[in-house]
This record gives C-alpha cells, sequence and structure tokens, in this order.
C-alpha cells in the first residue's frame, strides 16, 4: 500500500517563518528617471521589468479589536499571472538598532476566485488601488519603483488618478527571521541611493 | 605574565596588519601617480589622502587601544648579525630585506631620529626658548586667528555656493509624500475613503463631527477645502486630505464601514 498523496495528508508542520524586511521612501516624479538609471547601474542585469497591478485589501472584523487584514493582488498587464494573496503581520518593535521593518510575512498564489473566495469567508474589501512601476532585483533584494493610483469608482480599474506626484520606493527582502544581516545589506544599499532617494523604516502606526 | 605576553603578540599581530594596509594603499597611490599623472584628477588624490589619513587613524587607535602593553617597555636586541642570505627573512619581508647584517641593523631598529633630523630638532627647540614666553604667545595668537579666519571663508563660499546652484536641484524627494505613499499601502490612507461612508458616517459617535465629515465628504466639497485649480482638483484633495487630516480622524472611516458591513451569518 503506498502512502497517499501529500496533499490528503493534514498540513501539521509548520513552514520556515518567512519575515519581510522593508525600507520604503520616494522620489518626485522630475527624478524618476535618474533613479531608474541608477537602479539599472546597481541591480541585476535583466530587462527593466515594469508591472501593472490591482490590489485589493480585506479585511474580516472579528470579535478581537483590531481586523484581520488579506491583501489580494493581481496583474492587470500579464494574462494568465496567477493572484497573490499575502499576509503582512504587525512590524517588530525590537530592535531600535536594526535598520529595516521586519513583519511577518505569508505569501501564497491562488487563483481567480480569490476575492468570491475571502467573501464568502466574510472579508470584505476595505480599500483597493493601482500599483504601477518597475520592478528591480539584486540578490535577494527586491526593489519596487510604482505609484499609486486610486481608483475613482469601486471595481473600475480603468478610471483611477494618481495618488501623489510621487513614486513610491520599496526594498524588500523575504527571508527567515532572526537575520540581522539582512538588514545591514539592505542599508548599505539603500545609501547607494542617497541623496536621490532617502530609504528608511517608516513605522505605518505613526502615520495613522 | 603569560597575558602580557598574549597581549603583545595580539597587538603586534593587530599592528601588523593595520601597517600593511597602509603600506599597500601607499604603493597603489605611487602606482597611481607615477603611471596616470596624466588622467588623475584632484578628487581622486584627495580620496587617496583621505584614504591614507584614516588608515594612519585606525593604526593611532590601535596603538592607543587600552590592551595594547606600552612598546616603548620593550628592547630589541640583535642576536646575530650575519652576511649570509636569510631565506626566512627574504620570506617575510617580501624580499626586501636578504641579509641581517651590520649595514640593516641601524636602519631598521633605529630608534632615535637621524643625526641631521636631531641638530635640526636642536636648533628647533633653542631658537623656540629664545624669543621667550609672551611672545610665543602673540605668534601662537595671531596663528589662531588668522587660521579661523580662513576656514569662515571658506565655509561661508561653500554655504552660499550650496545654496544658490544646489537647491533647484537637490529636492528629489518630498518627506510628506513619502508619508502619504506610506501611509497610503500599509492602511489605505486617502484611498478608501471615497466611498460614501457619510451614510453610515453622520451616525456615528465618538468622533467629533468634522472628522467623520472629512472622512465621509464627497470629492467636490474636499476640492472647494483645497482650493485647487480645476485640472488638478482631485490628485491635490487628494493629497491634501492625506496631509491635513489629524490622526483620529481617519481610522473612524474605515470602522464605520466595516460597522455597516458585519451583519454577516458568519460572525455570530
Amino acid at each position: 500500500m503506498e502512502a497517499p498523496p501529500v496533499t490528503m495528508m493534514p498540513v501539521t508542520g509548520g513552514t520556515v517563518n518567512m519575515m519581510e524586511y522593508l525600507l520604503q521612501g520616494s522620489v518626485l516624479d522630475h527624478s524618476l528617471e535618474s533613479l531608474i538609471h541608477r537602479l539599472r547601474g546597481l541591480c541585476d542585469n535583466m530587462e527593466p521589468e515594469t508591472f501593472l497591478d490591482h490590489e485589493m485589501v480585506f479585511l474580516l472584523k472579528g470579535q478581537q479589536a483590531s481586523p484581520f487584514v488579506l491583501r489580494a493582488r493581481r496583474s492587470m498587464d500579464r494574462a494568465g499571472a496567477p493572484w497573490h494573496l499575502r499576509y503582512l503581520g504587525q512590524p517588530e518593535m525590537g530592535d531600535k538598532n536594526r535598520h529595516a521593518l521586519v513583519r511577518n510575512c505569508v505569501d501564497i498564489a491562488t487563483s481567480e476566485n480569490l476575492t468570491d473566495f475571502l467573501m464568502e469567508m466574510g472579508f470584505r474589501m476595505d480599500h483597493e488601488f493601482v500599483a504601477k512601476g518597475h520592478l528591480f532585483r539584486k540578490g535577494i533584494m527586491k526593489i519596487m519603483v510604482y505609484k499609486i493610483f486610486r481608483i475613482l469608482v469601486p471595481g473600475n480599474t480603468d478610471s483611477t488618478e494618481a495618488l501623489s506626484l510621487s513614486y513610491l520606493v520599496e526594498l524588500s527582502v523575504v527571508a527567515p527571521g532572526g537575520q540581522d544581516m539582512v538588514s545591514d545589506d539592505m542599508r548599505n544599499f539603500a545609501e547607494q541611493l542617497k541623496p536621490l532617494v532617502h530609504l528608511e523604516k517608516i513605522d505605518p502606526k505613526r502615520l495613522m | 605574565m603569560q597575558r602580557e605576553e598574549k597581549q603583545l603578540e595580539a597587538s603586534l599581530d593587530a599592528l601588523l596588519n593595520q601597517v600593511a594596509d597602509l603600506k599597500n594603499s601607499l604603493g597603489s597611490f605611487i602606482y597611481k601617480l607615477e603611471n596616470e599623472y596624466d588622467r588623475l584628477t584632484w578628487p581622486s588624490v584627495l580620496d587617496s589622502f583621505a584614504l591614507l589619513s584614516g588608515q594612519l587613524n585606525t593604526l593611532n587607535k590601535v596603538l592607543k587601544h587600552e590592551k595594547t602593553p606600552l612598546f616603548r617597555n620593550q628592547v630589541i636586541i640583535p642576536l646575530v648579525l650575519s652576511p649570509d642570505r636569510d631565506e626566512d627573512l627574504m620570506r617575510q619581508t617580501e624580499g626586501r630585506v636578504p641579509v641581517f647584517s651590520h649595514e640593516v641593523v641601524p636602519d631598521h631598529l633605529r630608534t632615535k631620529p637621524d643625526p641631521e633630523v636631531e641638530e635640526q630638532e636642536k636648533q628647533l627647540t633653542t631658537d623656540a626658548a629664545r624669543i621667550g614666553a609672551d611672545v610665543a604667545q602673540k605668534q601662537i595668537q595671531s596663528l589662531n586667528k588668522m587660521c579661523s579666519n580662513l576656514l569662515e571663508k571658506i565655509s561661508k563660499e561653500e554655504r552660499e555656493s550650496e545654496s544658490g546652484g544646489l537647491r533647484p536641484n537637490k529636492q528629489t524627494f518630498n518627506p510628506a509624500d513619502t508619508n502619504a505613499l506610506v501611509a497610503a499601502v500599509a492602511f489605505g490612507k486617502g484611498l478608501s475613503n471615497w466611498r460614501p461612508s457619510g451614510s453610515s458616517g453622520p451616525g456615528q459617535p465618538g468622533q467629533p463631527g468634522t472628522g467623520t465629515i472629512l472622512a465621509g465628504a464627497s470629492g467636490l466639497q474636499q476640492v472647494q477645502m483645497a482650493g485647487a485649480p480645476s485640472q488638478q482638483q482631485p490628485m491635490l484633495s487628494g493629497v491634501q486630505m492625506a496631509q491635513a487630516s489629524q490622526p483620529g480622524k481617519m481610522p473612524s472611516g474605515i470602522k464605520t464601514n466595516i460597522k455597516s458591513a458585519s451583519m454577516h451569518p458568519y460572525q455570530r
């Protein structure tokens, strides 16, 4: 009798707890070109990759005070690409010396009926936006430079307008927790982007 | 006793490393000067100088380190002098000192300065003693004043050129925009408030009335508040809303949304 296929067995083992290390900054529209050139020089040599994504953030209001947040993202320019579901935990408030924002991160690819599934589970969409920009990679570091567009009519991704005159620049790494070397490497890379962009760890709670 | 020996050895190793680094950078600087002198730029020369100065600094730090024993108390005595080639010594000095003989030792193990240098130094000290204390003091003060004048002039020049030239180009990013964008991505500040949460908004207690009006107002109202030109009305108003709204008013918008939608069977 052969062992049942893996999919039938209950998932009891834990996966490695992946953390997202994040540094954010912004660049004004007129300086975007210089930033892109610098990134093309600094990052791995590959074709410049642009993306146009539509992200929806779902909240599940439970008995606890803070709602559970899930982010669903789909690509608007790549047909056939799977949807991407992501959970981001609260930022780890540990070490003041750590140079990057660290939070728990769970990523998974899903099929297209993700929104229906989430609605059935009881999630409600809180907000959505369209992100359009460029993607660069350097080793395990991912650098995204994108503009956020507000969606004027809910559900209609054609009527959008830019949220501000700047592009958001994000330097992120998804790695197992506890690796301080990752944040050191990120800071060294961020140094090379000064004075065009100041990448720093920004605590979202401060901006509430 | 043993601890001191270990300390001595460790500090000697550190010193050796530092000196080797210094030698390497000096060597590369000399090479640069000799071979690339027609293409050399002043900033590149400055870089090499800065590197050397940094290394000298670290050397000083290593010497001043509390764990370094006083090298002054150690004496090096040559035990055997021979005119034969010493392969071991060649290897250790990278081929520069082939023979440990009586020509090499005075130069390498010297602790006092050269006789000529010693003469000059003695003359300088007698000169300094000759002119008298207050004349010397006056000279010191005038030197300090000249140096500070010069420094002031340089820094003023630098400041003026910076403010004139760099400022128009300097703004490549706007911190307020950074905050607005990060807030938008993190919890939808400025994104979800387009939706008329005003349906349940005005009825909600807790937040001050202006808060919910801000959160639930339609685009037109925002535009009148911002007073922006017609083309950029929605965009500017969005940014104004994100920046002008105080903390504590935005969450009310989100909460009212959830409350109105929370009548779901699975919730119970």
